[in-house]
């Protein structure tokens, strides 16, 4: 079993990849059509995923000793994986705000899909050479993920919120409407994960900054990517700040939360295609 | 033979003048729905009363049950006064129509919920006087799963139909959970009050704003709710969630000035503005306004029409179920009425052998008991073999509705009367050989 371990990755990618693909897509029929059979349908498809997701991440260690490579294919695998149980585990549990969150996956799922292929591209590349490694390296990684996963969720949510809305607005009773959260569920859940996610991504901006300048003090003061990454520390800062400051909450926050995890998106773009290790902020 | 028949008023009838002389009080129903199966000679009866429709449901052998039964009924209303007002069916169509009526299918408001709990009630209402007999128990068993199956694979209950339930999803739609929340009504418009008393039901804070004080006092102390004046109207809109206008004003009452003020007092906080006045109290550009969610009465009118045409659309859908289920129980009915035929058939060819075998087993040489034993499987065999040609096609017969082949059996065979109306008895005992044996023995 531990042999063949190697072959089953690519095919596990394929089913796990797959999965979540049909999840995408029985989540929007639910969203559309309506039909619990859809909705329990979608909810057994990322169940099978998140399940394949998890032993693909699995696999290659029972081969050989898990190193950690700490690139950003392998924190996108991990990140997706999280946002996949995270979702799970905030629709399943009983104390959640809403019956009808499930429908999320509508927009959470594809998500967990594009950070999966994000991962699944250069498998070849190389992991962290040891020569710039450093304690803070683990750190920085890991609470960018945990942020970014909270981020996506929040996404997902402001998502929901804006076609919610807008349903609202324009009257159409039934359908879409009676499927998803109500409003305020909406809105506070999407700033539950913007709290958390927050402060980790603040920590992995700095974590990131700090590394940076101890791997080379002569380097620009910013990079592209740094750019980047600080105008979605910004974006969420300005939301977070308005909505506990001022108030400012609905379709505000929700465009904003989205701007920010666009913003996000985008480095971690750069990030994949950038060449060489992927590494740095 | 006995025939299930059901007589009638109804909201389609009828005028609600008639209706409400003939309701019957819930707590009043056994002792009328008895009276009734006395007074009509009835050996079953079941009373459905609501404030859309009377009705009687009974099992008679007799031709002029219905009759009987209207007769009853004209003691509140008067001789020969429900004439023109009654519906009548019989057997399958009676059937029918109860699961129909379960269904919610006949009702005012098609898929309404309500009728079921009152044919539940009549049910036991019956059941409690010991009018109701093992036919009425059975189709009206089978009406409330009809009811059932109907609500749950079809449409037909889906979505509110009135104005005060529209607002009330609507509300729950923007806020979720109800409890605590602030719900203002402006006014005292009869629809306003309604619509204000569901949201309070579902543990809203009650709000009310009168331009009188005392009508504001009578209003709050009518709905649970806190008495406000209308000078206050600015700072409790800022801090509602819902806000109910239903004044007689010939102006805007909410006006995009003070809800400009409001909106950003309350942060942007998302506001539920139901206008429910004609003319209308709320200006319809504040529903372009961030956090602002305006419904007037077409908009609520609209979506109850369109729930109640998907509601009839639905409908078809569920009479399909109504129709089968009503052909199941139509054939169960006839294998019941054939049920006593069959043993009579079973009965009288295994006595007419029986007999042979008290004549024959005294000149036999053998063991007496061991004779009997072989012969009593001889006979059940032969019984068997000669009636199962006969009792398939009696069966046929029966599925078919075929009276003139059941007939024709009934004239054929010396079976007894017992066999041609013995519906309220269909068990009946299969012919025993133990009192021959009892002389065998002696």
């Amino acid at each position: 079993m531990l042999r063949c371990a190697p072959v089953i990755v690519p095919i596990l990618f394929g089913v796990t990849a797959l999965a979540y693909l049909v999840a995408s897509g029985l989540f929007l029929a639910f969203l559309l059509r309506g039909g619990e059979a859809l909705g329990r349908a979608a909810l057994g498809a990322l169940g099978a995923g998140t399940i394949s997701h998890l032993v693909f991440l699995v696999a290659p260690a029972l081969s050989a000793a898990p190193v950690l490579a700490l690139d950003i294919r392998e924190s996108l695998a991990v990140g997706s994986l999280l946002v996949s149980l995270a979702f799970l585990v905030t629709t399943l549990t009983p104390r959640a705000p809403s019956t009808r969150l499930s429908v999320l996956g509508a927009f959470i799922t594809p998500v967990t899909l594009v950070f999966f292929l994000g991962a699944g591209l250069h498998r070849n590349v190389t992991s962290v050479p040891e020569g710039v490694r450093s304690a803070l390296l683990p750190v920085h990684v890991g609470v960018n993920v945990l942020g970014v996963v909270a981020f996506a969720l929040a996404f997902g949510v402001a998502v929901a919120y804006v076609v919610q809305e807008r349903q609202l607005r324009q009257k159409r009773i039934g359908g879409m409407l009676s499927r998803l959260p109500p409003l305020d569920v909406l809105d506070a859940l999407g700033f539950r994960f913007i709290a958390i996610g927050f402060p980790l991504f603040t920590l992995g901006v700095v974590s990131g900054a700090l590394w940076a300048v101890r791997l080379d003090p002569d380097a620009p003061a910013l990079s592209t990517s740094q750019l980047v990454g600080l105008l979605a520390w910004l974006t969420f800062a300005a939301v977070l700040g308005l909505r506990v400051g001022a108030g400012w909450r609905g379709r505000r926050a929700a465009y904003g939360t989205m701007a920010g995890f666009l913003c996000t998106c985008l480095l971690l773009l750069g990030y994949v295609f950038r060449d060489g290790s992927g590494v740095g902020s | 033979m006995s025939r299930l028949f059901v007589l009638g008023v109804s909201h389609k009838t009828s005028p609600v003048a008639l209706r409400e002389r003939l309701a019957v009080k819930p707590e009043a129903l056994p002792e009328t729905v008895k009276s009734l199966a006395e007074a009509a000679g009835l050996d079953e009866a079941l009373l459905v009363s609501t404030c859309n429709r009377v009705e009687v449901y009974g099992l008679a052998a007799h031709d002029d049950a219905p009759e009987r039964v209207r007769a009853f009924l004209e003691r509140t209303t008067g001789p020969g006064s429900l004439a023109a007002h009654t519906y009548e069916r019989q057997d399958a169509d009676a059937v029918r129509h109860a699961f129909r009526v379960a269904s919610s299918l006949d009702s005012m408001v098609v898929g309404e919920p309500q009728i079921l709990g009152q044919v539940k009630d009549a049910y036991e209402a019956a059941s409690a006087a010991g009018v109701l007999g093992s036919l009425l128990d059975r189709a009206f068993t089978k009406a409330f799963a009809v009811a059932k199956r109907v609500r749950s694979e079809t449409g037909v209950a889906a979505g509110t139909v009135s104005i005060s339930s529209i607002a009330c999803d609507l509300a729950e739609q923007i806020f979720g959970d109800l409890r605590g929340r602030r719900v203002l009504l402006v006014g005292a418009g009869k629809m306003g009050e309604s619509a204000a008393k569901h949201l309070a039901k579902e543990g809203a804070r009650l709000f009310v704003l009168n331009r009188s004080r005392e009508r504001a006092l009578e209003l709050a102390a009518a709905c649970g709710g806190e008495p406000r004046s209308l000078s206050e109207l600015a700072s409790e809109l800022a801090l509602c969630d819902v806000a109910i206008c239903s004044t007689s004003s010939e102006r805007f009452v909410v006006t995009m000035e003070l809800m400009k003020e409001v909106v950003r007092a309350r942060k942007y906080r998302p506001i539920f503005l139901v206008d429910i006045a004609v003319p209308r109290d709320v200006d319809p550009r504040i529903g372009e306004m961030e956090g602002c969610f305006v419904y007037d009465v077409d908009d609520l009118q609209k979506v109850a029409n369109e729930n109640l045409a998907g509601r009839r659309r639905e409908a078809e859908a569920a009479e399909q179920i109504v129709e089968t289920e009503t052909r199941a129980f139509e054939e169960w009915r006839r294998q019941q009425d054939l049920k006593p035929l069959i043993v009579g058939l079973r009965e009288h060819v295994r006595g007419v052998l029986a007999a042979e075998l008290e004549r024959t087993l005294p000149r036999l040489k053998g063991d007496p008991t061991q004779d009997r034993a072989a012969l009593e499987r001889m006979i059940d065999a032969a019984t068997n073999k000669l009636l199962h040609g006969p009792l398939t096609a009696l069966k046929a017969a029966g599925e078919r509705g075929d009276a003139a082949a059941i007939d024709a059996v009934r004239a054929l065979f010396p079976l007894g009367a017992e066999t041609s109306s013995s519906r309220r008895d269909p068990e009946a005992q299969r012919p025993e050989l133990t009192p021959a044996r009892g002389k065998v023995g002696a």
